[in-house]
């Protein structure tokens, strides 16, 4: 479903990526796992087009997509929950959904997919006429996260999704984030607690310094010694 | 120091005060100063001694323009303040039988009252609305001349007494302006280099770049400015008089004139802002074609020069935004060979740890709130000299605020932080330039390179805190560069590294200053295996010749082999405190912090 | 007594006349954050096109705006395009400060060139007309400026607030980057509403030049004092520039019949200063836009 060949990405003068190679077929989940500063959020922000690669290719459903922009590929059916969450902080809960399905494919659709995805996030019905802003940092997380879905992606990305709450409400996003992957869709996440991701995720890329060292299924990586060593503090 | 990179060990001139032009530039800028006398006096015509003479006007008060939104980045819209009042007061006085030579140091002073007064509180305001403010301060400055009719002859203007010669610096002929003019360019000119190659100069391009940065540097942030500003109004004043005195006539709409004060700032964008001679550049090539549209053109041609200016000005904003300047140095520079920025670093040799002293900081029930959330809540320990202490926590828990105001960038809602100084008494300092002048140096975790600055020059930011001469600054920044494994990134633009090469760079800004307490946020975040295994040894050698350190860290291999004590802060309260290893056993940590998995691995 | 409220009423005429000038301003600098130093100078052009229409083809100035609006629209949306957008990346005021002031500089001398510096009058087609409502006089003009300033602050104010459109509007002010993952064209959203705002600015010049003359330097007068109703009303917040419009154009009004007229400016600027450097948020702005004000 989606390919990275030999791709090279960074900002300004800087290389943060030096010939990134994966791919994703549809139905997985894939992790990437590595250091702060790696270039994990930078390859998930290259996939979404708000980077453009320097040199490389990138391909989604067979066509090239390496230079579309950040839009084009939501279009496309490609959606990054972004790190940090990045709520529109002055909308109500609702407007940021609706805006969530900004898409012209979901636009059709939105007020069904916003009564499924409501489902699937009882505490964000609750707060629907709330400002986004207002909310605490797991419930923005969860708006985000339920923001993503009304795109009705293709490809559902996460950053960190679990970065900067309270271990309580971690747990809490995970099973929501287990909840989706187990529903079907594709997904390709980045996340600071490898133990648990690599137990729910299909494979997994091992990113230093920019470039992909280590790709295995994910009870493989498990296993690993390296990844044991550097990741699992084992 | 055997084992420094091979590109490190060639020997180097010894460290000059100021960087040498290239001698093809240094020869174009000859000619270019020799032209503006030669020219006129070969031609030997009025008019073209006219051009000339406002060439040398609208250079001199671009150059002086350009010390404060060059160098420092506060893009003054309102200049002709000061060119008004030095026109004003240079005329005024002369009426009163007072010579312009007197005069003008008279506009000079008042100009810098001003100058002071109406900045600083304009300081507080960032780009669009310092420009906005100048302008209209303008405006003010404008009706008042109008206002007070008795002093400044109101809208009908002032002309100036018709006394002739040197004393009145009223001439027939043109040579003698031209040498005035001339001579005040270069005395501006001079002024601007002396500036922006001394102390002041590196000062006031870190405030630009980074103000916080420049800040946790020493940098009095705000007084620095002031100086800029004051020197900027000084010499805009000055020229302002003697151009009154060309002039011969003066009104209140040419003086406070808002065209005016957008043309000095545009000369100095097009020759290149923030350089030392980018304004006369662009002087030299845009006054002419005012001047000759309005000479040959006449009424005819009216706005074709202006609208050449605006469209210039778009251009050279789109395509060139470095400026003329800009241009000529790329068309000098070599390229930079690009290697990986890896040169290890050189901790140095290892001398027996020294024992833990007596405090040198205290922190006493330190509380904020940020609305309605408690960030920091009764946080309190101590700090021991040539101690490490480890602070950890999960993201959110207030570490960084916690250094925000042991550093001076954050007011506590209440609490005391205090620091021993050298001489054994406490003091409780509350500005940042307080702390780093008791010795306290932060690094900052999203780090914050000066970006157009080379690397060595970020270094000498932090060496000026002791080293006032910049001589023994850059080879104080050398030393400490190569000592961080820098050396070969000298003369890199800091924009250039990477993120491993940003956070060696934030450790040695703040080692240049020769600290006594090290406060270090997350730098080894974002490095590999070996960099952080070095980056211990280095912060260990650190410890060893004598700094205190507190380091806000999550590589717990780090924390775990480098701290003498852990403070552990979790939802702005310490949940627990003591030797790494118990601290880690702790089951309040494990529960917020470290997680099961982390026991059972280190079990 | 009579006389106060006489100079009350012209006050609040000013402030509507502030208002309809500054909208679009507001609405440029809170979505795109950028400060359009070349405001003015749209007013301005928007004013000569209703003179050449007017005293052209002998219509009324009204009329105009089936062709002001539209060019002003297309200008505004190219300088987005052309000048602004290549220079959003480097982050940089500065260059921005200078762009726009390069523009404006362009523009004037332009119309320097074009009309020269003589003052172009537009046929006033009974505007100038005095009504009188209870004990004051105003013109049937600025009744008008006052009713279409209210009506556009209230339209935007809906577009913004109801329209798909003026969600991603709004989207876009509040966070570029995740208005760009949910798949808002960003650059055409800018580009949008910088010419909805240019737009804004040529309804005002329609209105305005039947009452005011037109120079190259008109745009020049206006526009500094709607710099100082944006900063006033809250960087952004075009209700709070409407109430900050009428508070300066009754600081101007009572400044000038009490003080003294060439006082004004003094009194409006000094205003002015005092907000930018007490309340630099703003009179009527909710919160500290860190962005543009260090705290």
């Amino acid at each position: 479903m989606l390919r990275l060949e030999g791709v090279h990405a960074g900002y300004g003068a800087t290389t943060i990526l030096h010939d990134v190679s994966l791919d994703v077929a549809a139905g997985e989940v894939v992790t990437i796992i590595g250091a702060n500063g790696a270039g994990k959020t930078t390859t998930l922000r290259t996939i979404a087009g708000l980077l453009t690669p320097t040199a490389g290719r990138i391909t989604f459903e067979g066509q090239d997509v390496t230079r579309l922009s950040g839009h084009e590929m939501v279009e496309r059916g490609v959606t990054l929950i972004p790190e940090g969450r990045q709520l529109f902080p002055e909308m109500s809960v609702r407007e940021n959904l609706l805006m969530g399905a900004y898409r012209r494919a979901a636009r059709a659709r939105q007020a069904e997919t916003l009564e499924e995805v409501l489902e699937l996030f009882p505490r964000v019905r609750e707060r629907l006429d709330q400002n986004a802003g207002s909310l605490s940092g797991g419930e923005q997380q969860m708006v985000a996260i339920a923001r993503g879905m009304m795109a009705r992606p293709k490809l559902l990305m996460f950053d960190e999704p679990s970065l900067g709450l309270a271990p309580i409400i971690v747990s809490q996003v995970f099973a929501v984030v287990d909840r989706i992957v187990r529903s079907g869709v594709t997904v390709l996440i980045v996340e600071q607690n490898v133990f648990h991701t690599l137990q729910v995720a299909d494979r997994g890329y091992v990113l230093e310094n920019g470039e992909i060292v280590l790709r295995d299924e994910a009870k493989a990586l498990l296993a690993n010694d390296h990844v044991r060593r550097a990741y699992l503090g084992i | 120091m055997s084992t420094a990179s091979p590109t490190t060990t060639v020997p180097r001139a010894a460290p000059a005060g100021a960087p040498a032009l290239p001698r093809w530039q240094a020869a174009g800028l000859a000619l270019v100063l020799a032209a503006l006398v030669a020219v006129p006096i070969a031609v030997d015509n009025a008019f073209v001694y006219h051009v000339f003479i406002t060439i040398c006007v609208f250079a001199a008060l671009s150059t002086a323009w350009n010390i404060v939104g060059g160098f420092t980045g506060q893009l003054s819209l309102g200049h002709g303040i000061f060119y008004g009042i030095g026109a004003y007061a240079g005329v005024i006085l002369a009426g009163l039988g007072i010579t312009p030579w007197l005069g003008m140091f008279a506009g000079a002073a008042l100009a810098v009252i001003v100058a002071v007064a109406i900045s600083y509180p304009c300081f507080r305001l960032r780009g669009p609305f310092f420009s906005l403010a100048t302008i209209a301060f303008l405006e003010v400055f404008r009706v008042l001349a109008l206002h007070f009719r008795e002093v400044t002859g109101g809208a009908t203007g002032l002309m100036i007494p018709l006394k002739l010669g040197w004393e009145w610096m009223v001439f027939r002929e043109r040579p003698p302006q031209l040498a005035i003019a001339f001579g005040l360019l270069l005395a501006t000119l001079a002024v601007a280099w002396f500036v922006r190659w001394r102390r002041l100069g590196y000062y006031l391009v870190a405030t630009r770049e980074r103000e916080s940065a420049a800040q946790a540097a020493g940098v009095d942030t705000v007084r620095v400015r002031l100086v800029a500003v004051s020197v900027s109004g000084g010499l805009t004043a000055i020229v302002g008089t003697f151009h009154a005195m060309y002039l011969t006539y003066i009104e209140p709409a040419a003086m406070f004139s808002l065209t005016l004060s957008i043309q000095i700032a545009m000369f100095a964008l097009i020759g290149g802002i923030g350089t030392v001679f980018g304004p006369l550049l662009g002087a030299v090539l845009l006054v002419p074609i005012t001047e000759l549209a309005r000479g040959w053109l006449g009424a005819k041609a009216l706005g074709l020069h202006g609208l050449v200016y605006g469209l210039v000005l778009m251009l050279v904003v789109l395509f060139m935004p470095n400026g003329l300047m800009g241009l000529v140095a790329r068309l000098g520079r070599r390229p930079a060979s690009r290697g990986a920025q890896a040169a290890p670093a050189v901790p140095a040799a290892a001398a027996a740890r020294p024992a833990v002293g007596a405090e040198i900081l205290r922190v006493e029930g330190l509380q904020k709130h940020f609305g309605g959330l408690h960030v920091t809540n009764d946080v309190g320990f101590t700090l021991r000299e040539g101690e490490i202490l480890g602070l950890i926590g999960p993201n959110g828990a207030g570490k960084t605020t916690v250094f925000n105001m042991i550093s001076g960038f954050l007011r506590a809602d209440s609490g005391r932080v205090s620091v021993r100084a050298p001489d054994g008494t406490w003091h409780q300092p509350v500005s940042p330039a307080d702390f780093a002048g008791l010795g306290v140096g932060r690094t900052f975790q999203i780090v914050q390179p000066f970006a157009a600055m080379t690397v060595e020059e970020n270094i000498m930011v932090g060496a000026f805190h002791r080293h006032a001469d910049v001589r023994e600054a850059r080879a104080v920044a050398r030393e400490t560069a190569h000592r961080m494994g820098l050396g070969p990134w000298l003369d890199v633009e800091a924009r250039g590294l990477t993120i491993g090469g940003f956070k060696r760079l934030e450790v040695a800004r703040v080692m240049a200053m020769q600290p006594r307490v090290l406060l270090l946020d997350e730098v080894m975040a974002g490095i590999n295996q070996t960099d952080v295994r070095r980056a211990i040894d280095l912060m260990l050698s650190i410890r060893d010749s004598g700094v205190s350190i507190i380091a806000i860290e999550h590589v717990m291999q780090a924390v775990m082999s480098l701290s003498d004590r852990v403070i552990v802060l979790n939802s702005g309260r310490i949940i627990a405190e003591g030797r790494p290893q118990e601290v880690v056993r702790d089951p309040v940590v494990v529960e917020a912090y470290l997680g099961k998995e982390f026991v059972h691995a280190q079990a | 007594m009579d006389i106060l409220l006489q100079v009350l009423a012209n006050g609040l005429m000013l402030g509507g006349l502030f208002a309809i000038v500054s909208v679009g301003l507001t609405l440029i600098f809170g979505i795109v954050k950028v400060v359009n130093f070349a405001h003015g100078e749209f007013l301005m052009l928007g004013m000569y096109g209703t003179y050449l229409v007017t005293s052209a083809l002998g219509l009324h100035p009204f009329v105009a705006v089936i062709a002001v609006v539209p060019v002003l629209f297309i200008l505004g949306a190219l300088t987005q395009r052309l000048l602004i957008q290549p220079l959003m990346a480097s982050g940089d005021d500065h260059i921005q400060i200078f762009a726009t002031v390069g523009l404006s500089t362009a523009l004037i001398n332009l119309a320097l060139l074009v009309f020269g510096a003589d003052i172009a009058n537009t046929p006033p087609h009974g505007l100038r007309a005095p009504v009188e409502i209870g004990p004051v006089r105003v013109l049937t003009g600025q009744i008008v400026i006052f009713l279409a300033a209210i009506a556009l602050v209230v339209g935007l104010q809906a577009f913004l607030a109801r329209t798909q459109t003026g969600r991603a509007i709004r989207a876009v002010a509040q966070n570029r980057a995740a208005a760009e993952l949910m798949g808002i064209d960003v650059k055409r959203i800018y580009a949008l509403t910088f010419g909805i705002g240019a737009a804004c600015v040529g309804v005002a010049a329609v209105l305005v030049a039947p009452l005011y003359p037109t120079s190259p330097n008109s745009g020049t007068y206006f526009v500094l004092t709607a710099f100082v109703v944006v900063v006033l009303g809250g960087l952004g917040s075009i209700g709070g520039a409407f109430a900050g419009s009428l508070l300066i154009g009754l600081i101007d009004s009572v400044a000038g019949f009490y003080v003294g007229s060439d006082m004004r400016e003094i009194a409006v600027f000094g205003v002015f200063l005092l907000i930018l450097i007490l309340r630099p948020s703003g009179l009527f702005g909710s919160r500290l836009k860190l962005a543009h004000v260090s705290p």
